[in-house]
């Protein structure tokens, strides 16, 4: 069995009386999709921001990478190999899409404000690699031919796509990707199922929130099921599929069978 | 309607390294000949045309250029910004007349003095956001004018006397009176401050500093280390406010608390939101306007403070995002693309 990327040990994350995450463990091996599935309200989106220090945990832990998440500022965060998209997309409107992806590249540059005013060589290098970079990765999710459009301008689809070109930009270990497939067709989900498969197999960790079922099913190594901020299921896709306490969780229980 | 900003953006464009210095060094001499110029219609009625080009004109240009920084590019509402002047302008004063160091010596002291105090402000103030920002900083505007108001060691509401004028350089001799020379002191300060913010814009700082001003929580997700960067705006916008107020100080020869209420915060603001926030031709264009029409219409005499608040504003409801705004011409980019 491959390691683990990323633990999360008995993470509990409470806004005052109510608990969004109740005593929650599990965990993403390296290299591996893992889907994070659960009805609206179960705390899939709560789980993104603890990991990626929005929220800070009211109990329990996050290991990453060998080394606790508690206190870590959220650039920090992101610069030890954590990148997130956003549910409702939060691109930067006015830059272009390669200046998008170029911003998020910026992460990891030794170069700052002051090698970019002098024009220091090391400030010269980084740029003109990060370009290289920021325009190999949107030719590898698929849309190279927008990189000098403004991000508003583009079409949603190409929006969505520019959200994981974007946290892909950062070089992170785990891609934490939430509702990708958000408002697209049944070709479209096709798609995209392959280019995070694609994602994968280019060496990175993936945790995906999604509600299409199908394409869960179809890309996850393993999924996990939230219900009220509890876990109730991590298996296979198809195992968890079966669980009669997903099943209830989504569907509810038949008033004759309790 | 005709637009200027893309005709420019286009010709700029479309000319080859030699076109672009021959286009720059024809702007800076037409800029520099200025002051020679006041024989014509743009003339100032009542007030001396050669000292108006430095203040208010040359000053606001630059002082523009330095909130920009802040408010334009950065997206942090700073109005305070008169503080940093003042910094300058008493650090001038104070070393001026107690000290044995000329202008050009303190000059970067000034600005090193004006930085600092950028930090001072930047780093408790710049945790908060939007509204509660903008009353911290004009708090701190204030606290900085009522200090010197009271501070026996600034003169209190005297002010500062005789204040010395920049040592000749070069053979050119700063006299009190010869205007000029002072303009083209200020234009070589507003020259490397546009070379500066240019430079920085189109590198990792520009891009930290647009994404904080559009989602501010996406950059610090993204790894943008967001305060720093913020920090660095305050700062680098202090640095030419303070350079600005130790030239100011040096040409008044006099600087008392009155020069630096909140009235020149607001005035500058303006300078920025008319020409075009984010855009630093616009910014330059909008203090250039600012300063030269309430004296270009003097002979209005009382009535000119209205007609002035008339042209602002119809020209924020014309053009509300100013007279050069900001937005990125996407056309362009796409169409050289496709040549």
């Amino acid at each position: 069995m491959s390691t683990s990327l990323i633990e999360l040990k008995n993470v509990t994350m409470k806004f005052g009386g109510v608990t969004a995450l109740g005593d929650v463990s599990f965990d993403v091996k390296e290299k591996e999709i893992l889907g994070l599935i659960g009805p609206n309200g179960a705390g899939k989106t709560t789980v993104f921001n603890v990991i990626t220090g929005v929220y800070q945990i009211t109990s329990g832990e996050i290991i990453f990478d060998g080394k606790s998440l508690a206190g870590v500022k959220r650039y920090k965060i992101t610069k030890r190999g954590v990148a997130r998209t956003f549910q409702n997309i939060r691109l930067w409107g006015d830059m272009t899409a390669l200046e998008n992806v170029m911003t998020a590249a910026d992460t990891h540059k030794k170069s700052g404000l002051v090698s970019g005013l002098f024009g220091f060589p090391v400030s010269r290098r980084e740029e003109k690699r990060d370009k290289a970079r920021a325009q190999e990765l949107l030719d590898f999710i698929g849309i190279g031919e927008y990189s000098d459009r403004l991000a508003k301008n583009l079409p949603y689809g190409v929006q969505r796509r520019l959200e994981i070109a974007r946290a892909m930009g950062a070089e992170p270990k785990l891609l934490l990707l939430d509702e990708p497939a958000a408002g697209f067709n049944p070709a479209e989900k096709v798609e995209l199922a392959a280019t995070i498969r694609k994602i994968r197999d280019a060496g990175y960790t993936v945790l995906l929130i999604e509600h299409d079922m199908s394409l869960v099913m179809k890309v996850s190594d393993r999924v996990v099921v939230l219900d009220f901020g509890q876990k109730i299921a991590d298996d296979s896709p198809r195992k968890v599929q079966d669980d009669p306490r997903v099943i209830e969780a989504y569907l509810g229980v038949p008033e004759d069978a309790s | 309607m005709f637009n200027l900003r893309d005709k420019g953006a286009e010709i700029w464009e479309s000319q080859g390294r030699v076109g672009r210095v021959a286009i720059a060094v024809g702007a800076i001499a037409i800029v520099a000949a200025l002051p020679f110029m006041g024989g014509t219609f743009l003339n100032t009625p009542v007030a001396d045309y050669e000292s108006v080009l430095v203040y208010p004109i040359a000053m606001f240009v630059l002082m523009a250029i330095g909130l920009n920084i802040v408010i334009g590019k950065s997206g942090l509402l700073d109005l305070g910004y008169v503080a940093f002047f003042a910094i300058g302008a008493y650090t001038m004063g104070l070393l001026g007349t107690k000290t044995e160091l000329n202008t050009w010596e303190i000059l970067p002291i000034g600005i090193a003095m004006a930085m600092f105090s950028g930090i001072i402000l930047g780093v408790p103030a710049l945790k908060l956001r939007g509204d509660y920002l903008a009353i911290i900083t004009l708090g701190f505007g204030e606290i900085v004018r009522i200090v010197a108001l009271n501070l026996g060691a600034l003169g209190r509401s005297e002010g500062i006397q005789g204040i010395p004028t920049p040592p000749g350089i070069f053979g050119i001799e700063y006299a009190f009176d010869s205007h000029r020379i002072y303009y083209w002191t200020l234009l070589i300060l507003i020259l490397l401050a546009i070379w500066m913010v240019r430079r920085l814009s189109a590198r990792r700082a520009g891009r930290a500093w647009e994404s904080i001003r559009q989602d501010e929580d996406a950059a610090e997700l993204l790894g943008v280390p967001t305060f720093k960067y913020k920090v660095w705006a305050f700062v680098l916008g202090a640095s030419v406010g303070g350079a600005a107020g130790v030239i100011y100080a040096s040409k008044t020869l006099f600087i008392a608390p009155d020069n630096f209420t909140l009235q020149i915060s607001i005035l500058i603001l303006a300078c920025v939101v008319f020409g075009g926030m984010g855009n630093i031709w616009g910014v330059i264009l909008g203090a250039v306007i600012l300063g030269y029409l309430p004296d270009r219409i003097r002979f209005l005499s009382d009535a000119r403070l209205l007609v002035f608040g008339l042209v602002l504003v119809l020209m924020m409801n014309l053009r509300p995002d100013g007279i050069l705004p900001r937005k990125k011409r996407e056309k362009a980019i796409v169409k050289k693309d496709a040549s």
